[in-house]
């Protein structure tokens, strides 16, 4: 087996034997998610308001559907044209929107196949599934009257993020920007204790190649990562049905480039920190502030505007923040690319500095 | 131990400063195929930065220092393949096994024992599987001399291997030394402990403020330094000194840790010249006896105190 392989695997098994480094990858997280899940996850709305747009001019078929969908207790009805019904359900006061084409009713009429438009936010899951199925049921009954069961009328699904994701939907990407930037800056810690203990001056007397030891811990850091990645995401749509609206690929290279810019960190850090204790310490001041500041647990608005300075100059904030995006259409406090940029830069300069000042003894 | 062939370390005028501290001052040796090369010397002599410099661990500042006839500072790669490395650290990935440990080792060499083999030549077949930070400090230091021994190398460096052991487990690090030297691997290793030096070492290089003091074997350096044997008995008998300069045979005398001690060409002539001065004075030396000089003598004089201070 390849040495960089055996010695990944070496600091794999150091860990999971390790049960306060379990504690603090695994279990610190997820407790997380589960305590803020179980306080903000309570569904208050029983009414979904949802709006009706008629594009139709008031043919048989829509006047049908816009009744049937108004005679469904648990929906609130509200009509407009699109762009009007669009841009409430993006800023939060609706939840879906129905969309009846111009033509349908002589589409039905000629009984050829058509379609309505519905417009969900898909990280509104729970709200959205509900919506959905009382579409489908009052469309098929439709069908059933005009044309026998013959399926004329289909449903078109549209997406449409809304401004008011649901609070859990928000920790979840948040809680595991956290665990990256744990998982990142507290590398820190074994490295230092490996030079103090003369474990890194130890393996510099074997042939073994010093990138193949940096590299052996990055990547198993880096499976962590994914592992963390899949069980927090794995609990948030389980358990509080968060689901992850945006491309998958693109979510996990955001996962692999924030562990990777806060491990460039955590390498930084263990540049400049001696002992042990030190460590343990400077790792605490440098993730508490993150912890609380990067709108982790509530939003980066309700930060007082100093604060909010602050947290500008942390690297979690955009981490979280690319990641409510990607995956749950988060709004956002910079432009992806920014997010990206800034990460890429923490990345590249922390790496440089790490490069320049670590001492293997 | 003849020095024949050509010697597995030459180290000539090698010196090596951290800021204003010579460390290493103009330090020569060499050690022959076969031959355990001690130094011996006291914190801050200068011996693991010696070390280390030949393990390609630091960069000498000047001197040329080699390895199997390569120069360390250019051919460390090739020469990390064949020596072997036990260094003052015990612990190596606490959380690892025994075999974990030596397996993850061996695939750092291009050419490897096997584990197994490993385990049984340093005894460690019960606990192969005790994850390291479990092992007790005689058998961590076992498993820290497997390690060195993973590649199977000609040349081993030994730092200390036995400080903080207690004497029984110095005892069975001993014997697995020997069993290294009976193999034909050639050893440099540091100790604080003279009878580990003179136990095992054909040579030793006693070493102080990053000087080489003396050189040789041990028979050599005590037989160069101390002609004589020691006569010591009890201070608690009050004597002038300066009659016990006089007795027969007797070159020095000392006060040395609550004993007198004579040092002397003439062992009988003086103990007789001893007693007759006690009984004319109507008493009577307690806890009388002879010894030969040993290599912590030669350190006394050498640097003027005790290896240990």
């Amino acid at each position: 087996m390849n040495t960089l392989l055996r010695l990944t695997v070496a600091n794999i098994r150091s860990l999971v034997r390790d049960r306060a480094a379990l504690f603090w990858t695994f279990f610190f997280p997820v407790m997380f998610v589960f305590l803020f899940g179980w306080i903000f996850g309570g569904n208050s709305d029983t009414k979904v308001a949802i709006g009706f747009v008629d594009q139709d001019n008031g043919s048989q078929v829509s006047v049908a559907l816009q009744k049937a969908f108004s005679q469904v207790t648990l929906l609130t009805i509200q009509t407009g044209s699109l762009d009007a019904e669009e841009a409430a359900m993006q800023h939060g006061d609706i939840s879906a929107i129905v969309v009846v084409p111009s033509g349908t009713g002589a589409a039905v009429a000629a009984k050829s196949a058509t379609s309505i438009q519905l417009y969900t936010d898909p990280s509104q899951s729970q709200t959205s599934q509900v919506v959905e199925q009382i579409a489908d049921q009052i469309v098929g009954a439709s069908n059933l009257q005009i044309a026998g069961g013959t399926a004329v009328v289909g449903i078109q699904p549209m997406t449409l993020a809304s401004t008011n994701i649901s609070t859990v939907a928000y920790l979840v990407p948040s809680i595991l920007a956290m665990a990256l930037m744990q998982l990142g800056v507290f590398a820190a810690i074994p490295l230092v204790q490996q030079r103090e203990k003369g474990i890194l001056k130890r393996i510099g007397a074997t042939p073994l190649a010093r990138w193949k030891l940096v590299g052996s811990n990055v990547l198993m850091r880096l499976m962590v990562a994914i592992v963390d990645a899949v069980v927090i995401l794995g609990i948030g749509l389980i358990f509080f049905n968060v689901q992850i609206v945006g491309n998958l690929l693109a979510a996990a290279g955001l996962v692999l480039l924030g562990a990777g810019a806060f491990l460039a960190i955590g390498f930084a850090l263990a540049s400049f920190l001696k002992t042990e204790e030190q460590a343990t310490g400077v790792v605490q001041v440098v993730q508490m502030p993150m912890m609380f500041l990067s709108g982790i647990f509530f939003s980066f608005d309700f930060l007082p505007g100093f604060l909010q300075t602050v947290a500008r100059f942390m690297p979690l904030t955009y981490l979280a923040d690319a990641l409510r995006q990607v995956m749950v259409n988060g709004t956002q406090v910079a432009p992806l690319g920014v997010d990206v940029a800034i990460l890429t830069g923490w990345l590249v300069v922390c790496l440089g500095i790490a490069a320049r000042s670590f001492r293997w003894e | 131990m003849t020095q024949s062939g050509e010697p597995v370390i030459g180290v000539a005028n090698l010196c090596k400063c951290y800021g204003d501290v010579k460390a290493v001052d103009g330090v020569s040796f060499q050690v022959a195929r076969g031959e355990v090369f001690g130094m011996l010397g006291p914190n801050g002599a200068g011996k693991t930065t010696t070390i280390e410099i030949l393990e390609g661990l630091r960069e000498p500042d000047s001197g040329s220092v080699t390895v199997f006839g390569m120069d360390v500072t250019r051919h460390a790669p090739s020469i990390k393949q064949r020596i072997g490395v036990q260094l003052q650290t015990v612990s190596l990935y606490p959380r690892l096994t025994v075999t974990e440990l030596l397996d993850l080792f061996g695939s750092f060499y291009a050419h490897h024992l096997p584990t197994k083999q490993l385990v049984d030549a340093v005894d460690l077949g019960e606990r192969a599987k005790a994850r390291s930070m479990n092992l007790s400090g005689g058998q961590q230091q076992r498993l820290s001399i497997a390690l060195a021994l993973v590649n199977d190398p000609e040349l081993i460096f030994l730092d200390e291997p036995t400080t903080g052991l207690d004497p029984q487990a110095r005892r069975s690090l001993w014997d697995l030394v020997k069993g290294l030297q009976a193999q034909g691997k050639s050893i440099l290793m540091t100790t604080h402990y003279m009878e580990e030096a003179a136990e095992l070492c054909d040579r030793v290089a006693i070493m102080d403020h990053g000087h080489i003091l003396e050189m040789g074997t041990v028979p050599e350096l005590i037989g160069r330094r101390f002609k004589e044997r020691a006569v010591f008995f009890d201070t608690s008998l009050k004597l002038p000194s300066a009659q016990l300069g006089k007795l027969e045979g007797v070159t020095r005398a000392a006060q040395e840790d609550g004993q007198t001690v004579l040092y002397s060409r003439d062992v009988a002539g003086t103990i007789g010249a001893l007693l007759a001065l006690t009984d004319s004075l109507g008493v009577e030396p307690k806890n009388l006896g002879i010894r030969q000089a040993t290599l912590e003598d030669v350190f006394l004089d050498l640097t003027g105190r005790a290896l240990r201070d």
